[in-house]
């Protein structure tokens, strides 16, 4: 893995925004391409190995979580039990999620896996794919994000409930509003129905009891860039358990157990010493080089990096009132100053591609870059 | 190598086509969250006031559609559904009544700017 300073194509703005990436640069720069990270495969190889085995281990924890009743410690409230459990005996499906890496010295290690809501993904699977059709398209990358997408709507087409797949983010962000809509991308092109209604004005009908988009349309499939942990908490998230259409919504419901921090202490419970865990635990467990992180946290919101008892870097937030984790430190590695994070995709049970965030700190924050990749060697 | 063996160790997709997502996004910008802004609007004739605040950047549509309610016509009678604003608190818009018609909304959505993650 190395990391590689290049010359921005001419007219890099005008070529990302014509793919419809519309927030490359905000107060900060986003998309970053004077620099590339570039990979032999066998490290990529090890990277997708690592994806497919993280993922068939996620599964057996959740069944873990259920068998063993141990939502206490995720947080989740008592009445919305019941419904995670059904949608899993049920097989409600679900179509991706993204496992972020610290890759250093050879050791590719777990950080924590965004299995609700994971973005960047339009980022990842569309604008680093173009990116290097510019750059030297006789190389390749990892990224088959776009036709896994495909493939995976396309098999998930009969599970699904007869009526339109909705699509659904909140209204006025547009990040939120590009990942959901190239997902709808590759929905329309897998040949099914969809329609798009922002969460903010989805609708329940007291009479019917089923949910609604703006035309009363009822809803019977809904795919939502919008948190499991925000809706349950939210006036309509009661309804979801009295749906009489039985609304399939993705990611499902018990994607509330792997998105959850509160995964990794079990992770590593069953799978003590695996190569790509980091010790984890629900208390510091005796660590003197310790991550504490809140079990619902975004964008790198209140974590603290202790390091033998001393505060080494923390963020600030306003998360934690549901309970922290503490995963042993494991510090990103330094390239010019410069701290990169990989997040690998998994999509329709596949590992599917990556995408790496660098930030300027330990700490993958909101101010984090996209940098695109390729392999060489 | 066989063109089918590097066909199996390719890591990347062949080909890519969009057919909705550059059409509907490429002129959008990004509106920027401003938690200062705040009006104090009546969200329907049965709630009472409500102190809600919405984001920058819509200007007048935003103003334009804050105080437009839309519906439906359906038996011949015309339901009212709310307002499509995102500026209205979903309290405004709970529960249900005769007036209101059978659909409630805004029970999602009151929690954040962006999902991001």
């Amino acid at each position: 893995m190395q990391r590689i300073i290049t010359a921005p194509r001419n007219n890099w703005q005008a070529a990302v925004e014509k793919l419809g990436f519309g927030f490359h640069t905000t107060d900060v720069p986003y998309w970053d391409e004077s620099v590339y990270y570039s990979f032999t495969m066998g490290e990529i190889t090890n990277i997708e190995k690592a994806t497919q085995e993280l993922w068939e281990m996620c599964l057996g924890a959740a069944q873990h979580i259920m068998d063993n009743n141990l939502y206490v410690r995720f947080g989740i409230p008592e009445w919305v039990i019941p419904y995670i459990e059904a949608s899993w005996q049920e097989d409600h499906p679900a179509i991706y999620g993204r496992f972020d890496f610290c890759y250093k010295n050879g050791q590719l290690k777990l950080l924590e896996f965004n299995a609700d809501t994971p973005t960047s993904l339009y980022e990842a699977g569309i604008v680093q794919w173009f990116w290097l059709q510019d750059m030297d398209k006789s190389k390749d990358q990892f990224n088959s994000i776009h036709e896994k997408l495909i493939d995976g709507w396309k098999t998930l087409k009969e599970y699904l409930h007869p009526g339109k797949l909705h699509f659904t983010c909140l209204k006025q962000t547009l990040e939120d509003l590009t990942n959901t809509e190239y997902i709808r991308d590759c929905a329309m092109q897998a040949g099914l129905d969809t329609k798009l209604v922002f969460v903010d004005d989805l609708g329940w009908n007291e009479n019917t009891r089923v949910f609604v988009d703006m035309e009363e349309e009822p809803i019977t499939n809904m795919f939502k860039l919008y948190p499991w942990e925000w809706m349950v908490r939210e006036d309509f998230g009661r309804h979801i358990p009295e749906d009489n259409n039985r609304t399939f919504w993705i990611e499902p419901g018990w994607k509330m157990l792997l998105s959850n921090k509160a995964l990794l202490p079990i992770l590593w419970e069953l799978y003590p010493n695996h190569p790509n865990l980091l010790p984890a635990y629900f208390d510091a467990h005796g660590m003197q080089r310790f991550v504490k992180k809140p079990i619902l946290s975004r964008e790198g919101a209140n974590i603290d990096l202790v390091d033998n008892g001393k505060l080494l870097q923390y963020s600030e937030g306003n998360y934690g009132r549901e309970g922290y984790i503490f995963q042993e430190l494991f510090e990103l590695p330094c390239y010019d100053g410069k701290y990169p994070v990989i997040g690998s995709w998994v999509i329709a049970q596949q590992p599917a591609g990556i995408g790496i965030r660098e930030s300027d700190t330990l700490i993958t924050d909101n101010k984090s870059r996209f940098v695109p990749h390729l392999i060489d060697g | 190598m066989s063109p089918s063996n590097r066909k199996v160790n390719r890591k990347k997709s062949v080909h890519i086509q969009l057919i909705l997502i550059t059409a509907v996004l490429a002129s959008c910008h990004r509106p920027t969250p401003d938690h200062q802004r705040k009006v104090y609007m009546r969200g329907d004739s049965t709630a009472g006031y409500n102190r809600t605040h919405y984001g920058g950047g819509l200007g007048a549509v935003m103003w334009y559609y804050a105080f437009r309610p839309y519906g439906s016509y359906y038996g011949g009678n015309y339901y009212r559904a709310g307002y499509y604003s995102g500026g209205i608190s979903e309290h405004a818009n709970m529960g249900s009544n005769p007036v209101k018609g059978a659909v409630s909304r805004g029970g999602f959505g009151g929690n954040g700017f962006s999902v991001s993650s």
